[in-house]
């Protein structure tokens, strides 16, 4: 079995995974997408070698897998700091949640206490 | 004028009962709300004995998110003017009619250790730190401060709404300074007596300190230059 052969299997189980998750409801449709583009892109990428090599050429770059490399890293750098932005607006939505109910629950002890 | 005293507490048992009396001796017409942020002692029983209302969050929320519970409980019941003050006994009773009397003709009034000389005395390294932050809030906002680290404030209408609205999570009042004169509000310091802290320990520790530095030296620059454009569903 070579690289090529594993690569593309790999890259077959990784969509297969990502749209079952999306399926059970255990991954939003929204993050989904870059997972699922991610996937497109690793499956097209195994299946022809050549692909790679046409772009590194076009860029510039001598050897190929860096540009491999280079472009994996930028999406994970890309993918984690849009997770700290949806962790952001999280926190700052369970805040909120927070405060209002601690006011609405000190209202009600107060109203009990008048009755 | 409806007056609102808000004491955010931490596990502060030991203190909590004497703050509150002092505050009925020496500004009797104020209400007294404390914000209980997840203590696991008898500080919510305790405070409520002692005549308070109290605002129990579920969890710790930190500093920021307990003090901004209690500016939306100020602006939710009225209130015209809110003073937010330490439940650790740092901060005087005594020293509320200053704060109450400048509030009226200003957005902020920040009580300060340094306007004039006072007893107070601090680490040299906690100097540092307060003189360098009051340096720069001055560069930042060209108004002189001399004690921007100071949590013994009274705030108007104006600033309720605000500080509802928003309001720095951790280590805030650095931060906060400079939101609100880039809001246009009026500001003004007042010497205050501060008391060494009677029970309980700084939140600040040595470790912490350098990301004390940092995060607010960052959040004070980036609130400089941050345009002002409420965000939907804000109140101006």
């Amino acid at each position: 079995m070579t690289i090529y052969f594993l690569s593309v299997i790999l890259s077959f189980l990784f969509l297969a995974i990502v749209l079952e998750l999306v399926r059970h409801q255990k991954l939003k449709e929204q993050y989904s997408l870059l997972w699922i583009l991610f996937g497109v892109l690793l499956f097209i990428i195994s299946l022809n070698v050549r692909f790679i090599e046409t772009i590194a050429s076009w860029l510039g770059v001598k050897y190929a897998p860096a540009m491999l490399f280079l472009f994996g890293l930028l999406f994970c750098f890309a993918f984690i700091l849009h997770l700290t932005l949806v962790v952001t607006k999280l926190s700052n939505q369970v805040l909120r949640l927070t405060q209002e109910l601690t006011i609405r629950k000190e209202k009600e002890s107060r109203h009990g206490q008048d009755d | 004028m409806k007056i609102l005293i808000i004491i955010p507490a931490y596990n502060e048992e030991g203190s909590i009962v004497r703050v509150i009396r002092d505050i009925n001796k020496h500004a009797p017409e104020a209400d007294i709300v404390v914000v209980n942020d997840g203590s696991t002692d008898r500080t919510e029983a305790l405070a409520l004995e002692a005549g308070a209302h109290v605002l129990t969050m579920p969890f710790n929320v930190g500093i920021g998110g307990g003090m901004q519970t209690g500016y939306m409980y100020a602006r939710n019941n009225g209130y015209d003017v809110a003073i937010q003050m330490d439940a650790d006994g740092q901060h005087p009773a005594e020293e509320l009619p200053k704060l109450i009397a400048k509030a009226s003709d200003h957005d902020l009034v920040i009580g300060s250790r340094f306007v004039e000389a006072t007893s107070y005395r601090s680490s040299s390294a906690r100097r540092v730190g307060i003189i360098f932050f009051s340096k720069l809030v001055t560069l930042v906002t060209r108004q002189k401060f001399t004690d921007t680290t100071s949590g013994f404030r009274a705030a108007g209408r104006k600033v309720i709404n605000l500080y509802s609205n928003y309001y720095p999570m951790d280590y805030p009042e650095v931060e906060s300074i400079v939101y609100l004169k880039r809001r246009g509000c009026k500001i003004t310091e007042v010497s205050t007596e501060m008391r060494s802290r009677e029970t309980g320990k700084s939140s600040i520790t040595p470790i912490k300190s350098v990301y004390y530095m940092i995060k607010v030296t960052l959040s004070v620059l980036m609130s400089a230059v941050r345009y002002d454009k409420p965000k939907a569903g804000e109140i101006g």
